[in-house]
């Protein structure tokens, strides 16, 4: 090396060792991240940025980069607005690359934001009707009178005992535990959440085992991956997850994709199996089967973590309780599950899933595996689906393993806030019937039929970034329900932009949309835990110039709000004097009296709840909320590891009792943790000792949050409620098995995304909706050849049990013979007359009711119009799909109270009179289909083991108070029980 | 700072330099260059010379492929997980920096003599191959891009430091792998320019090359031994006295070819030659080489193969013949 080189090559460490002590990035490209390059975080005050659009003149543009966390999907991915400095405007999002589970990717619903905050047709001040309902005017007002009006019903129906008249129904889901902590404040069981069309039937199968709902697969770290939906592209926490299956992929990983559609994960699989919907528990159990009768499982992890010798001692009380009788029965289980009967079920040839077994077997500890709706959500007995897929995980060992999966509250981090009321004293009945004791979620798409029934009326209900007509089954119900103000006295659209539930509304209030609000959010999404903060980023712009600014509707768009602050002073409002017992909850800690402001909330939660973020902050000169506040997302640990493994200290064994099955009880109090993750609460001893771990060989271990602690593999739930026959994981033949359906009927699966929108929330971003606007049926060319419709494009008539709808038919081998698929976001739809919402998505249509029920047919398609954004003009597209929900009954699984979307339908070409987007329903024959299915129920009066409403160690949103699981006295179902009193905080 | 220490540092700034246009301009001052602007970065690594092996060294002259997986494949046999480009100039020598640093600072005498190994194989495999010619192609772009021609100098001057220090060996892979030369036999014809089969079969005969073909081959590296710049192309335009038309280099040559076949051979035929030159240069090393570098020799027997090539088709053709 010359002099000269050498002399360069000092110059340059000293300008990199003097950029590095000042805390900069030197190398901010490849030669530090692997070419993926992000604005460095030192730079976020003033980030230069070259304006495209004066190109070839060089104009700079300078940026202030404000994070927040995207609000489309579940996923929380992380966001930074670029904030011009000059306008103070938001001119794009791009991802945050400080955010540890999305770090900096994002698909393309994140950038669309700036489509939703400069939508032209957004909702920009609170309205009320002033007409009939559902008839089309509004009137400006103001925030005042929309929270008076509200806070005085509100406090009428406290005041009179009507605490289950009011209702606030979650659609994309916020803070975890806000809303249901308003409502505990207020006394009111009164949240309901879209969960049960939803994610229910995979949260139950993983519920029944773990005591823990969701699942946490380390992708990254996996052998194989074994997905039952399309996570790669669309599905569950799409982004943070496709690239860590991506990584895997890198290292070699095998990926096995379950999904009767060709989607663009199974694209990528290396095993892609499409089988006969509602057959995927019977392959998951061929898988099983062939883990145990090879020996290919992890015995000693079976041994030591599955709840064996509960099972044999309740089903098996001839045989000893031993390891070896239980593996001579375990081998004798499924063994009828072979390859050849799952063949027969599925479709998929013997030789295939065999091979596939083999590479799940050759796993080890490094199976990660995901089922999430698709299945679970399809088919009656969905929830086995998920149950039977975590048994290849308990059978495998691979559990809170690298590569494994974990339970997903030891991979997500909840912080305790600043208030936290008890437990409310009453039972929603509306959302809890007794036919579903041991439903997961709240019974929300039976609430019309509920209502229709008799068994109770709302005063006030809320909806929240939701959609219920669009959304849920028999939508017409809905909208029948909820023009009728005897059964919603008053209704409440709490929504950023026009849809086809909020014109029925009686208030319709404005609310931020990503960059425009406050929340925290905690995913699991690997092996750590981490929260993001989503934030008004003009707020935090403004804060960081020295300008605080203290209510959020001072930088949103018109006054759009945020929901947090709207609830702190809505609870005010109702309880202006303090003497309900609920201004306490919004009460400031640091001035008692006033009222408690978001930053002082989120100030006290990041200080006193985040372990390690105040160290962090204070590392750089800031407190926890500014730190928050620039960098957007924090990460509190990672690998966290087999926490059921963790052995359970001496301090917090005292006065302990164990059960002949090894569960630990103590009298210790649980140790204070400022993580309040929702997880299965098992119940106490009969001498009120808590639950604190499970003798393992001796050895008192953390375990699982289910009643013996350990996994369970016989679920004594079920078993005592009233399923004695599905309390082991099992193989439930689907409402659209082929033993279900006429000669001339096929399935039609419905719930499938496009990974470009997600639901009906997206439709106000102009981008999203030019890449996916329409919904087409996919028919197999077989299929198509049978139904005798010739081309791609022609119209179809898909008949269901209540009616119809005409759409147009993708002719294509992506989907198996025998069934059709329609995917949802598509078929949105405004009243001819009504505000437009969504311009781009939505069809102008007419509705008519008649003897036989209802019809829509298509007025004027989407098109271009006139709006305050010239792209409005440039709509090319008039076809918007169809809203085929409308013409789907409800289906309720008995058990886990999932709505099974799956239908039998049948498929023709259009007749000459048939347009396309008509639809036709017989919401009588709707009620009539519900009614059948409601008889498939075991209602708790009947099965309850212990005179309750339902298991009490069960997850559920928001938890009364114990005594409001008494089985009410009086006949039931359809009474509203009541109890008094509150016996601890709200988790 | 000692000697060791900033000899890694100079080549981690040398390839930061090929990266991110802040990186560039930050690397530039301690290196003494003139910084780029974004507008003159864009010029050179993207619209230009795109620093990536695989375009260099690869069958199809392409960014990816099996060039790039082949670069993959050695981050991960030295059990590094390859970035999402791993064959780009600023990954490459940031690695080669960072096994130079990780032996200095190993313990071990054999894990030295790992890192060591690991490092003279990237280099002989992944980067002396296909940068003295890229490099050169930079500073042949000196007219719109005067502070990245004084980078691909100093650039060059430094990885001829590093050359200095191997003692070479087999033949590279990518080489003994790669395509055949354009030969006589496969010579355009210009007067029938899309009547021959596709040269991407072995055998290419009976003669004459379709123009887009000939295109494909030309604006290949690896086959022809010439690398043929958005630049340089509008200048043989000018030359050929066809129109430029703007476009996919390939679609730009094949423009040339159609316009003014015979114009568009001869500036071809002059251009092969002069890249045959520069690889032999290279081949010399100047006074930094102990002998003649096969890599270099290998790749002036490419463009002399191309020359040759182009003077036999332009002799076929209408129009005065070059001169051999």
């Amino acid at each position: 090396m010359t002099d000269e080189l050498e002399e360069l090559g000092r110059r340059v460490s000293a300008a990199r060792e003097a950029a590095e002590a000042r805390g900069e990035t030197f190398y901010q490209g490849a030669s530090r991240v692997h070419l993926a390059a992000f604005p460095p975080r030192e730079r976020w005050d003033d980030w230069v940025e070259l304006s495209s659009r004066a190109w070839p003149a060089r104009e700079e543009k300078h940026y202030m980069l404000v994070p927040t966390t995207c609000f489309n999907c579940e996923s929380a991915c992380g966001l930074l607005a670029y904030v011009d400095r000059e306008s103070g405007q938001v001119r794009k999002f791009e991802g945050n690359p400080e955010h540890p589970g999305s770090r900096g990717r994002n698909c393309a619903k994140g950038p669309a934001t700036i489509n939703q905050v400069t939508d032209p047709d957004r909702i920009l001040y609170p309205l009320r009707r002033s007409g009939p309902r559902g008839g089309g005017g509004w009137e400006r007002i103001s925030w005042d009178e929309a929270l008076d009006a509200l806070a005085a019903r509100i406090r009428a129906a406290l005041l009179e005992s009507r605490q289950n008249e009011i209702m606030v129904h979650i659609g994309r889901p916020g803070e975890d535990g806000f809303t249901e902590r308003v409502l505990a404040s207020w006394g009111v069981d009164g949240h309901n959440s879209h969960t049960n069309v939803c994610s229910s039937g995979g949260r139950t199968g993983f519920q029944f085992w773990m005591g823990i709902d969701r699942p946490s697969p380390d992708h990254a770290n996996a052998a194989v991956i074994y997905l039952i939906s399309a996570h790669l592209e669309a599905g569950h926490y799409f982004n943070p997850h496709a690239q860590r299956i991506t990584q895997a992929r890198e290292n070699g990983a095998k990926v096995i994709v379950v999904d009767t559609r060709l989607s663009n994960t199974a694209t990528h699989a290396d095993y892609w199996l499409s089988p006969q919907p509602g057959s995927e528990a019977a392959i998951n159990l061929a898988i099983a089967n062939h883990l145990i009768q090879t020996g290919a499982y992890d015995r000693e992890f079976v041994r030591r973590w599955w709840n064996w010798a509960e099972y044999l001692t309740a089903c098996h009380p001839q045989v000893p309780v031993t390891f070896e009788a239980f593996e001579e029965i375990l081998s004798g289980l499924y063994a009828e599950f072979t390859f050849e009967f799952a063949a027969a079920e599925s479709g998929i040839p013997a030789e295939t899933l065999a091979e596939v077994a083999d590479v799940v077997a050759a796993a080890g500890h490094r199976f990660s595996c995901h089922s999430w709706r698709s299945a679970a959500a399809g088919n009656l007995g969905g929830w086995q689906v998920s149950r039977t897929l975590f048994l290849i995980s308990a059978l495998l060992g691979a559990v809170a393993t690298p590569g494994g999966t974990f339970p997903n509250a030891w991979n997500k981090f909840v912080p305790r806030p600043i208030h936290v009321p008890p437990h409310p004293g009453v039972w929603q009945e509306l959302s809890w019937p007794l036919e579903y004791p041991l439903a997961q979620n709240e019974m929300s798409f039976l609430l019309p039929h509920f209502l229709k029934d008799g068994r109770g009326r709302l005063d006030t209900y809320f909806i929240r970034v939701y959609n219920p007509v669009w959304t849920n089954p028999d939508g017409l119900s809905w909208m029948e329900v909820l023009r009728e103000e005897s059964l919603v006295g008053c209704f409440v659209a709490l929504t950023p932009t026009w849809n086809e539930s909020a014109y029925f509304a009686d208030y319709v209030l404005p609310m931020g949309v990503g960059s425009e609000r406050h929340d925290t959010h905690s995913y699991e999404q690997y092996d750590g835990q981490w929260i993001a903060f989503r934030q008004p980023v003009l707020r935090a712009a403004r804060a960081r110039r020295g300008e605080p600014v203290a209510d959020t509707r001072e930088v949103n768009p018109g006054e759009v709000w945020e929901e947090n602050e709207f609830w702190i002073e809505l609870s005010w409002r109702i309880d202006p004097d303090g003497s309900l017992g609920i201004r306490r909850y919004y009460e400031s800690v640091e001035r008692p009296g006033e009222k408690l402001t978001v930053d002082e909330y989120y100030g006290w939660m990041f200080s006193h709840s985040v372990p390690g973020l105040p160290e962090r902050a204070a590392a750089e000169g800031m407190t926890p909320l500014e730190w928050m506040r620039r960098y957007g997302a924090f990460e509190i640990s990672r690998g966290q590891g087999a926490v059921h493994e963790q052995e359970v200290p001496s301090a917090e064994l005292r006065d302990v009792s164990v059960d002949p099955f090894g569960r630990v009880y103590t009298s210790a109090p649980a140790p204070a943790d400022p993580n309040i993750v929702p997880q299965g609460a098992p119940s106490p001893d009969d001498e009120g000792r808590r639950p604190a771990g499970v003798m393992i060989d001796g050895v008192v271990r953390r375990g699982f949050p289910t009643p013996s602690g350990r996994l369970e593999f016989w679920s004594s739930t079920l078993a005592g409620w009233g399923w004695p026959e599905h309390a082991l994981p099992g193989y439930i033949r689907s409402h659209v098995h082929p033993s279900e359906l006429a000669a001339d009927q096929v399935v039609l699966l419905s719930t499938f995304r496009l990974p470009t929108q997600i639901h009906t929330r997206s439709a106000n971003a102009k981008w999203l909706d030019e890449l996916a606007h329409t919904n087409p049926v996919w028919i197999h060319p077989r299929d198509a050849a049978r139904f005798g419709i010739a081309r791609t494009g022609d119209l179809v008539r898909v008949e269901t049990e209540i009616g119809y709808f005409v759409a147009k038919a993708w002719i294509t081998e992506g989907i198996r013979p025998g069934v059709v698929a329609c995917s949802h976001h598509m078929g949105r739809w405004r009243l001819d007359g009504g505000p437009r919402g969504a311009g781009a998505m939505t069809a102008t249509v007419g509705l008519r009711r008649s003897p036989g029920g209802w019809a829509m047919e298509r007025r004027a398609p989407a098109g271009p119009y006139r709006s305050a954004d010239p792209d409005s003009q440039r709509i090319w597209w008039s076809d918007t799909g169809v809203h085929q929900n409308l013409t789907f009954a409800v289906h309720p699984d008995p058990i886990s109270g999932m709505h099974c979307w799956h239908q039998a339908v049948r498929v023709r070409p259009a007749g000459p009179g048939d347009k396309h987007g008509d639809i036709a329903v017989d919401t009588a024959k709707a009620h009539e289909v519900y009614q059948r299915w409601l008889a498939r129920t075991r209602p708790a009066g009947s099965v309850s083991p212990d005179g309750t409403r339902r298991p009490r160690w069960l997850m559920r949103p928001v938890k009364p108070a114990a005594a409001a699981f008494a089985l009410p006295a009086g006949p039931a179902p359809g009474g509203q029980a009541r109890a008094a009193g509150a016996d601890g905080p709200v988790r | 700072m000692t000697g060791p220490a900033a000899r890694w540092e100079l080549l981690r700034a040398l390839g930061a330099v090929a990266g991110d246009p802040a990186d560039a301009r930050a690397a530039c001052v301690p290196l003494g260059l003139p910084a780029p602007g974004n507008a003159e970065h864009t010029e050179v690594f993207v619209l230009n010379c795109p620093p990536y092996a695989a375009v260099y060294l690869g069958p199809d002259g392409g960014l990816g492929g099996d060039a790039a997986d082949r670069v993959a494949g050695f981050w991960r046999a030295i059990g590094v997980a390859p970035p999402a480009e791993p064959d780009h100039l600023t990954a490459l020598l940031s690695l080669y920096a960072s096994l130079g640093e990780a032996a200095a600072g190993a313990r071990a005498a054999a894990t030295r003599g790992a890192l060591a190994r690991a490092r003279r194989a990237l280099f002989w495999e992944h980067l002396w191959p296909w940068l003295p010619a890229y490099l050169e192609a930079v500073a042949a772009l000196a007219d719109t891009a005067p502070a990245l021609a004084a980078w691909a100098g100093l650039a060059w001057r430094a990885v001829l430091a590093e050359r200095a220090g191997h003692p070479g060996g087999r033949l590279p892979l990518a080489l003994r792998a790669a395509p055949p030369p354009l030969s006589a036999d496969c010579a355009p014809s210009p007067l029938s320019p899309d009547c021959a089969p596709s040269p991407l079969s072995p055998d290419c005969a009976p003669r004459g090359l379709p123009h887009w073909d000939l295109a494909a081959v030309l604006t290949t590296p690896i086959r022809s031994g010439l690398i043929l710049t958005r630049r340089r192309l509008a200048a043989g335009a000018d030359e050929a006295g066809a129109g430029h038309r703007i476009g996919e280099r390939r679609f730009t040559l094949r423009a040339m070819l159609e316009q003014a076949p015979a114009g568009t051979l001869r500036w071809l035929h002059g251009e092969a030659g002069r890249w045959a030159g520069r690889h032999a240069a290279a081949a010399r090393g100047g006074a930094g080489l102990p002998g003649r570098d096969a890599v270099q020799d290998w790749w002036a027997d490419r463009a002399r193969r191309t020359e040759a090539a182009l003077r036999a088709a332009a002799a076929a053709g209408p129009g005065p013949a070059p001169a051999g």
